[in-house]
């Protein structure tokens, strides 16, 4: 009985080491399969919409009309930002959709540099389409291919939760600097995208922690609020304002709130009992 | 320097007791960290693996670490801004985004014993090699996946039937309107393909046994066959276009299935499936299929049964497909077993197919219907071992 005693109170000690890195008991895994679908679905939705209008995007490109292909660009990208963590998986895909020229050695000019940058190269920088045609037909391609392998890809549960914080660190590493969309200054649209995709990941699960983490939730809903306030600020038409435009005040409102966002988003696998 | 305005210093005596207790903390605590850091195996930060990018290379460039969980290190020495990945083939397993020129990054990754590849700096430079060797808590995760292991795929299946009921209630919207309007041909055509949904989650839709019962009631269990109140669903209006060629009354029966159908499909979005009910309810219906089914047929009216087995398959290889990720360490044998009688199964079924599809079932010999069932009466067996296989049941 006494070795009994001893024995359970120095696993209670080795489990209370190990807290910080176990999941908390109250998510049954089960629990996590309901939003995980909704998920997908949310994600095929979006790719839908991203492979109908690339279609419209590459074809204004190809047909030569640099006005309208310039007013396409950053609406049809919001669909691809809003499920980032999971259009980004494939790594071959990621390159060719979405690369910058930062990563490629002859940067601008590198022939491997394509997708939707290279494009906002051409558009933006050059003020043409010239040249452009196959940077087009590629992005369609590579697009329509995203959306067949996501279509049969079980997404990984911790890369969805993951995907929250995630998000908002890609916001605070690209979209805050004004460096993703250099050539267009469209990185408002790519950020709304970003951070809806966010916050649909935390909508999905919270009901899961509500009752035992009412405080979490509380602090993560004033920030996504508090980003959603600023960002309406610089709504125009239906879209957003270019980046410039934003003041160096509202800069660091968002940047603040973002940071914290990843911060606090990154222990939602811990909390769900993902990691 | 000689004024004093904090609290008066302590005795010396007091400072003696304050430093023995601060030794005695600090060993406790170099005991606690050492115990910790001794059980936690990989992952403390201390026993990192540390990458350097250099030049578009990794320094090393081939790395080993045991299954579990590890801690990278990446120091960034190059001139730009870079990402690291762990690649799976085309699949990023992890990534540290936005590493800036001289900052280091730390990332943890869970890693399945395996053979990987690691970026180093831009898109073209060479990749190194990630060697992960198997460890005794990695293989004892493989050999009975932990419930969590499986959400993903339950998930996906969550979707299937989402996506498959939608389609059920769509088709049977057109059905019911092609029969509402009084078009016989047309509500023939619709019905087949109406079926196919509904064949595709029979598994699942089964379950619900009132559901089951008013959509897809065969004659043969009731009754007054097929003059019986209860004769509703898929089978009386089968009847209807294929027996009576009329769809006389036959108006508050479809109406009747497109509620039925629409009710499952909003049941079916609640469904909270344990992980054992896939490969059970596949098994249960490949089983029923090769020792009934085939031998009576269902399909009395229109003799499509063999569209029927064709939709039924196809939903099992979907489930089939689900669980392979995650049975497949555990359980390589069944998995391989399950997928050689599917492949059976779908060339039996296939050859029975001639240039304008399936043949009336009445026309299939005894021959075939029993080499059918024989083949399916073996993917049965082997979808009943994987539960057991993967620590299930």
């Amino acid at each position: 009985m006494k070795l009994k005693i001893t024995l359970s109170a120095s696993l209670f000690a080795i489990t209370a080491a190990f807290l910080p890195r176990v999941a908390s008991a109250e998510v049954a895994p089960l629990d996590l399969v309901g939003p995980i679908a909704d998920y997908k679905i949310y994600v095929s939705e979006n790719l839908e919409k991203l492979v109908a209008d690339t279609k419209a995007f590459t074809d204004a490109v190809k047909a030569g009309d640099v006005d309208k292909a310039k007013s396409l660009f950053a609406p049809t990208r919001m669909s691809y930002e809003a499920i980032e963590p999971i259009a980004e998986l494939f790594s071959d895909l990621d390159g060719s959709i979405d690369s910058r020229a930062d990563d490629h050695e002859k940067a601008e000019k590198d022939p491997e540099f394509t997708g939707f940058h290279r494009i906002e190269y051409g558009l933006f920088s050059e003020n043409s389409t010239k040249d452009l045609a196959p940077f087009a037909d590629k992005l369609m391609a590579d697009v329509t291919e995203l959306n067949k392998r996501i279509t049969e890809l079980t997404l990984p549960p911790e890369k969805v939760v993951g995907g929250a914080a995630a998000l908002m660190e890609e916001v605070a590493a690209t979209k805050i600097s004004g460096e993703e969309d250099r050539y267009s200054h469209t990185d408002l649209w790519d950020f709304k995208a970003n951070f809806d995709g966010s916050r649909k990941i935390f909508d999905l699960v919270r009901p899961l922690i509500e009752k035992s983490d009412g405080e979490f939730i509380t602090k993560v809903s004033g920030n996504f609020d508090k980003v959603d306030v600023t960002l309406a600020k610089y709504k125009k038409g239906d879209g957003y304002e270019l980046y410039d435009k934003l003041t160096d005040d509202d800069r660091a409102v968002l940047a603040a709130a973002v940071n914290t966002l990843a911060e606090d988003l990154s222990t939602l696998r811990g909390k769900l009992g993902l990691n | 320097m000689t004024r004093n305005t904090g609290p008066s210093a302590p005795s010396p005596k007091l400072m003696k007791l304050a430093v023995a207790g601060a030794a005695i903390l600090a060993v406790a605590g170099a005991g606690a960290f050492y115990f910790a850091s001794k059980n936690m195996k990989s992952g403390a930060s201390d026993n990192a693996v540390v990458v350097t990018i250099k030049d578009g290379a990794c320094d090393p460039n081939a790395i080993t670490v045991p299954a579990g969980r590890s801690t990278f290190k990446i120091i960034n020495n190059s001139d730009r801004a870079l990402e690291w990945e762990i690649l799976d083939g085309v699949m990023v397993l992890e990534e540290r985004e936005n590493i800036l020129p001289g900052f280091t990054q730390t990332m943890q990754a869970k890693l399945k014993a395996g053979d990987y590849e690691i970026t180093c700096g831009l898109l073209s430079s060479p990749r190194g090699t990630l060697h992960v060797t198997p460890s005794a808590e990695s293989e004892a995760e493989a050999a009975r996946p932990p419930l969590v292991s499986f959400v993903g795929a339950l998930a996906e299946f969550q979707v299937f039937l989402m996506s498959q009921t939608n389609n059920l209630v769509k088709a049977t919207t057109a059905l019911d309107a092609a029969i509402q309007s009084g078009d016989l041909d047309q509500a023939r055509v619709l019905y087949q393909k109406a079926r196919i949904p509904y064949k595709q989650i029979e598994p699942m839709a089964d379950l619900f046994a009132d559901l089951h019962n008013a959509i897809d009631p065969i004659a043969d269990y009731l009754e007054k066959r097929e003059q019986d109140p209860a004769f509703t669903g898929f089978h009386r209006i089968e009847y209807a276009l294929y027996a009576s060629n009329s769809l006389d009354g036959l108006a508050p029966v479809s109406a009747k299935l497109l509620a039925d159908v629409t009710a499952l499909k909003d049941r079916v979005r609640g469904l909270r499936i344990p992980p054992e009910q896939i490969a059970k309810g596949a098994a249960r219906l490949m089983g029923s299929i090769a020792d009934t089914k085939i031998a009576n047929g269902e399909d009395h009216y229109s003799q499509t049964d063999l569209v029927d087995f064709e939709g039924n398959l196809a939903g099992t290889s979907r489930m089939m497909a689900l669980l392979k990720p995650v049975a497949i360490q555990a359980a390589p044998a069944v998995v391989t077993d399950i997928e050689t009688r599917l492949a059976e199964a779908n060339t039996t079924l296939a050859a029975l197919r001639g240039a304008d599809g399936y043949p009336s079932y009445d026309k299939v010999t005894k021959e075939s219907r029993d080499l059918l069932a024989q083949k399916i009466r073996a993917l049965a067996d082997a979808i009943g071992k994987l539960n057991i296989a993967v620590g299930l049941e």
